[in-house]
């Protein structure tokens, strides 16, 4: 598949061949809801105009040469794939509970590579700065130790016992508190972060980001969030999750270069960043060549 | 009581929760979801504002729709210096309205490529980025001269005013709709300062100014 | 066509802003030839020209917080010092110093005809003297620079050209002659920037700005005509590879700073005051808390606190107590020092980090161990966060540095002439019952810390909230026992026998150890060990950390087990 050069900055060469890690992947096109019974939308992947339409059935086809492509549809999104993708999607088994309620946020475009916006999800030192009395607050900025592994056999990074000083982590609460989260990276583009739920401690819930790559350096991101939540209305939760992405968005449209650099020379690590080196090697490692500056070899 | 109807990422709510908290009025807020939800174009919001609009204020018993009318009336009943809103000076009165016209522009140029990018509503991006540099230059330009002739705001005297308010979510955002303000510097100087106005909240996309004057000074040399 | 982009490239100044543009605790936006800056004037006056990228995440540093001091990144609040760019502070891991030395790019500035000007490179030769100018409002242009340039010409009379990128005229229309800078901001990106010799009234600068927009309409109508370049595509230098990596703790390093002493005066009876001056240029980067060993001309190191102010890097400030049993240190300060005299120190080492992310910060300084209390009390007042500043003195005439303490207004206590018990009940009281996210911070001679520490102990204080730094180790060191040590990374064995410390030993056989005090107090040499029981004999780790048994410090602690695998 040709690729156009995204702008004046791409290091890659005029056209370039999707890594085969990513064609024959799932990816999100759009959320469900944005194509209702008889509705079409026309959206882009990989720089290729596509078109997604449900009359009887669902369809998606390239605007170039009609060719229509394979589709499913999966927590609240429409994915779709240029390859030969596996029968399904990765699993986010909660998404099935009967009593949790599954809300798409929203579907927001960013000017920004999906890897970097996925680093930004995983990244908790940013809560005090960017969330400011929401997700944290100074003067309590520590990222405690936590874990990191790379998962061979579900090929995906897991962290885990990760926990941040949340000013006011519930709405009983009249003291701040560690919040519990882990994430999941099960899909280059993907994230899935699991919060311990204020009103139910023996359960989590769910938040996730799935990036559309419409060109290596502009994003749809599409944010899914399953709830054991009684209290409040959707339009609440929305607001939310909006509010929160809104507040990442600034931030991730001031990074440079807006390609995640794969060079550990790149930036500069420290160890709360331990997730997000782990992401950047799995990318290497799996050859992904779009939304990111692959690693120079010497 | 005092009532907003509000969605958190538009620019025209912003002006008003932001006058709102100003000027030290509280109220209570209403979460109209535009986007995904479409909620503007329900029945029950019809019923607010036939045109499908936010934000709307309920206060006391009148509904007011739109950012500038809002901050007309804030302005007019909360604030008793009459600083924000100086109706009463026949110099400086038609030029808030100019602003008013100004925003407007703003908000149909800056203010809609914003939402095309963010929500994927169609926009001819090329052509609104264009129109809203237009109108970037010329406020830098004002403002520059402004600074020259010792005045800070956006028409004269020594206090913003309800022009201010107005004009300012949509130049904050736009970088939000690709249009940068490198090229503004004096554009991103009044940022600065509308941004440490006593009671100035963020939004989602907004970060606060350094503050103004520290405590103390930084220990300057001894000779 | 004019200059291309190679030969713009040279090491040659551009004006990137007007002095005007930066005001009180701005950052400004700039940009040359591709290269995005920030720019902002700290407190003291200087003009800082950084890259626009925070070293960790790539984030502009424009849309920061200028505080004064230094510039602080909006995404996770690292702090960078003004002038230097050196980090420091990493809000992340509040307990631990950014030993690394993280720096970010800085770019020679100048100022000049009411111009700020920068050099893509250190090359850059030197300006001439300073000439005062006013400058117009800056005009940016959509064209290439060549463009601007040449359509200044055209329409001017009278040019004198100013290489690379300037002329002075008689623009037509204008009411006068200017000189014309032309900034190229990227290939097809400029700002004209024209300066006056002479302050205009406000009617001179808007016909000279009418002149200005109508010629930048016009090339801007040129432009659109022709295909224009690419933009320049940035440089973004790799980190080194010492920053790329994740060490966990890191030493500091030896390295020789030449300094002179500026001023020396009495900060109080038996305390001699030192303000050491770069001999060009500013001191490098320190973080609250750090330490420098000083080399004194009789051969003598000894280590000092730095009590300054953050963003302060024209001059260290120390203070040094004349001790009654001096070794040779503070009487060769006292006596012999003079100003004017060049010494070399090391470049700060901060073994006594501050954490910022305490609801409130208690400092307890008795007599000459204010020192680096000072210089974190700075801090925190900088960033707004709350402490208490408790300072303990003989007499009011014993008491260091009484002005600069005097700069944190209320509060700070002093406590004059108490006997023990009276000191003891004072702490008791400063101290009070622990609470969530409280840290207090002792510095002072070693029975006050003994007592300050019991006393925390008593309260419930846990040792992680407990914060110290002895100036001596007066304990006795026992260095009777002889014991083998393994060097885990180096693959060497070695034996230590009695009367030798381990990093003698290490020393002979080749391996290079950081080191300052010696003596177990600063926390230079501080070791990870892997195997074995340690038997400590520092005053630099609290229980804690002796009890984890993990790390060690090589000048004077040993091993009570027959070996010890250290991680060197």
């Amino acid at each position: 598949m040709g690729l156009k050069k995204s702008g004046g900055t791409s290091e890659m060469g005029h056209s370039k061949t999707l890594a085969p890690a990513l064609r024959d992947l799932w990816h999100v096109i759009a959320a469900s809801q944005e194509v209702p019974m008889g509705g079409r939308r026309v959206t882009t992947l990989f720089d290729t105009g596509l078109t997604v339409s449900r009359n009887e059935r669902l369809r998606v086809a390239r605007n170039d040469d009609g060719t229509l492509l394979p589709v499913i549809e999966r927590y609240g999104c429409i994915w779709t794939s240029f390859g030969s993708p596996s029968a399904d999607l990765f699993p986010i088994l909660e998404y099935g509970e009967s009593d949790r309620r599954n809300i798409i946020a929203g579907s927001i475009g960013v000017n920004v590579s999906a890897p970097r916006a996925i680093e930004n999800f995983l990244d908790m030192g940013h809560f005090p700065y960017v969330h400011t009395d929401i997700l944290g607050a100074e003067p309590h900025t520590e990222v405690k130790e936590y874990d990191v592994e790379i998962s061979f056999e579900r090929d995906e990074i897991l962290a885990t016992r990760c926990r941040f000083f949340q000013p006011k982590a519930a709405l009983t609460a009249t003291e701040g508190q560690d919040v519990d989260y882990i994430y999941r990276v099960p899909h280059p583009y993907c994230s899935v972060l699991y919060k311990s739920c204020p009103t139910d401690e023996s359960r989590l819930d769910v938040i996730a980001i799935f990036c559309q790559p419409m060109t290596e350096e502009t994003i749809r991101a599409h944010l899914m969030l399953s709830m054991i939540d009684a209290d409040n209305t959707d339009a609440g939760i929305r607001r939310f999750q909006q509010t929160i992405f809104g507040q990442d968005r600034p931030i991730l449209e001031n990074q440079y270069p807006k390609r995640l650099p794969l060079d550990p020379r790149a930036e500069t690590p420290i160890r709360a960043d331990k997730s997000a080196i782990a992401y950047r090697r799995w990318l290497s490692q799996k050859g992904v060549n779009y939304g990111v500056i692959p690693q120079q070899l010497s | 009581m005092v009532t907003l109807y509000d969605f958190e990422l538009s620019a025209n709510c912003y002006s008003v929760r932001l006058m709102l908290s100003i000027l030290g009025v509280h109220y209570e807020t209403v979460s109209v979801d535009i986007y995904p939800g479409s909620d503007n174009r329900s029945e029950w919001f019809g019923k607010l504002n036939p045109e499908g609009t936010l934000p709307v204020l309920v206060d006391g018993g009148y509904i007011i729709s739109d950012a500038n009318p809002c901050l007309i009336h804030l302005a007019g009943k909360y604030d008793d210096t009459d600083r924000w809103h100086p109706i009463q000076d026949w110099m400086v009165y038609p030029l808030m309205l100019g602003w008013f016209d100004f925003a407007r522009r703003l908000t149909a140029s800056a203010g809609v490529a914003r939402t095309g990018v963010a929500f994927g509503w169609n926009a001819d991006l090329p052509a609104l980025q264009a129109e809203a540099h237009r109108l970037l230059r010329r406020l830098d330009e004002h403002l520059w001269f402004g600074e020259k002739q010792g005045r800070d705001w956006l028409v004269a005297g020594e206090h913003p005013t309800i022009a201010d308010i107005a004009v300012f979510p949509d130049v904050v955002l736009s970088e939000e709709g690709g249009v940068s303000r490198q090229d503004y510097p004096a554009v991103r100087r009044w940022l600065d300062r509308v941004r440490r106005i006593p009671g100035f909240v963020v939004m989602s996309g907004v970060f606060p100014a350094a503050p103004e004057r520290s405590t103390v000074p930084l220990d300057l040399r001894r000779s | 066509m004019g200059l291309g982009v190679a030969e713009l490239r040279q090491a040659a100044w551009y004006p990137v802003a007007s002095s005007d543009d930066l005001p009180f605790r701005h950052v400004y936006h700039g940009q040359l030839l591709g290269q995005e800056l920030a720019i902002w004037r700290a407190d003291d006056g200087y003009v800082n020209i950084w890259e626009n990228r925070c070293l960790h995440r790539g984030v502009r540093l424009s849309i920061g917080i200028n505080d004064g001091a230094e510039l602080k990144c909006q995404y996770h609040g690292w702090r960078y010092a003004n002038r230097t760019a050196g980090c420091t502070y990493i809000p992340a891991h509040p307990a631990d110093a950014p030993a690394r030395r993280i720096t970010n790019r800085t770019y020679p500035v100048k100022e000049r005809f009411g111009l700020v000007w920068a050099a893509l490179s250190a090359d850059a030769p030197e300006m001439d003297v300073a000439e005062a100018g006013f400058a117009l409002r800056p005009m940016p242009v959509n064209a290439l620079p060549e463009m601007v340039l040449s359509a200044l010409v055209a329409r001017g009379e009278a040019v004198t050209q100013l290489p690379p990128l300037g002329a002075a005229l008689v623009l037509a229309g204008a009411p006068g002659r200017a000189t014309y800078f032309v900034q190229p901001v990227d290939s097809a990106r400029a700002v004209i920037r024209g300066v006056l010799d002479a302050e205009p009234d406000v009617d001179t600068l808007m016909a000279f700005n009418a002149v200005l927009a109508r010629l930048r309409d016009a090339v801007e109508a040129e432009a659109r005509a022709i295909e224009l370049p690419d933009p320049i595509v940035p440089r973004y230098e790799p980190v080194s590879v010492e920053l790329a990596t994740m060490p966990d703790r890191v030493i500091g390093r030896q390295a020789t700073v030449r300094v002179m002493v500026r001023r020396r005066w009495q900060a109080a009876l038996d305390v001699t005051g030192i303000e050491l001056a770069p001999l060009s240029g500013h001191l490098p980067t320190f973080q609250p808390g750090a330490h420098i060993d000083l080399h004194l001309p009789n051969g003598l190191v000894r280590q000092y606190s730095i009590t300054n102010g953050p963003g302060d890097l024209t001059g260290y400030t120390i203070a040094v107590k004349r001790e009654a049993g001096s070794r040779g240190g503070s009487a060769a300060i006292a006596e012999t020092l003079r100003e004017g005299d060049v010494l070399a120190v090391s470049e700060p080492r901060n073994n006594f980090p501050l954490r910022r992310d305490a609801v409130r910060t208690t400092f307890i300084a008795g007599g000459i161990g204010l020192t680096p209390l000072l210089s974190m009390a700075r801090a925190l007042q900088r960033q707004g966060l709350a402490f208490d500043f408790h300072a303990f003195a003989r007499s009011a005439e014993h008491l260091p540095l009484g002005p600069e303490l005097e700069a944190l207004g209320d509060r700070v206590s002093r406590h004059f002439g108490l006997g023990p018990p009276e000191t003891a009940e004072a702490i008791r009281q400063v101290l009070g019952a622990h609470s969530f996210a409280r840290h207090v911070y002792i510095c002072g001679p070693g029975p006050m810390l003994e007592l300050a520490r019991g006393i925390a102990s008593e309260l419930g204080w846990p040792d992680e909230a407990v914060h110290y730094e002895y100036f001596k180790n007066t304990h006795e060191i026992d260095t009777s026992s002889s014991f083998t040590v393994e060097l885990a990374r180096s693959a060497l064995s070695l034996t230590v026998p009695a009367g030798r410390s381990i990093l003698e030993v290490m020393r002979e056989n080749g391996i290079e150890a950081p080191s300052s005090c010696e003596q177990g107090a600063c926390g230079t040499c501080l070791t990870r060990v892997l195997e074995g029981e340690i038997d400590h004999q520092d005053v630099y780790l609290n229980g804690t950390e002796k009890a984890a048994g993990n790390v060690m410090m090589t000048c004077v602690s040993r091993a009570k087990s027959a070996r010890l695998v250290l991680d060197i």
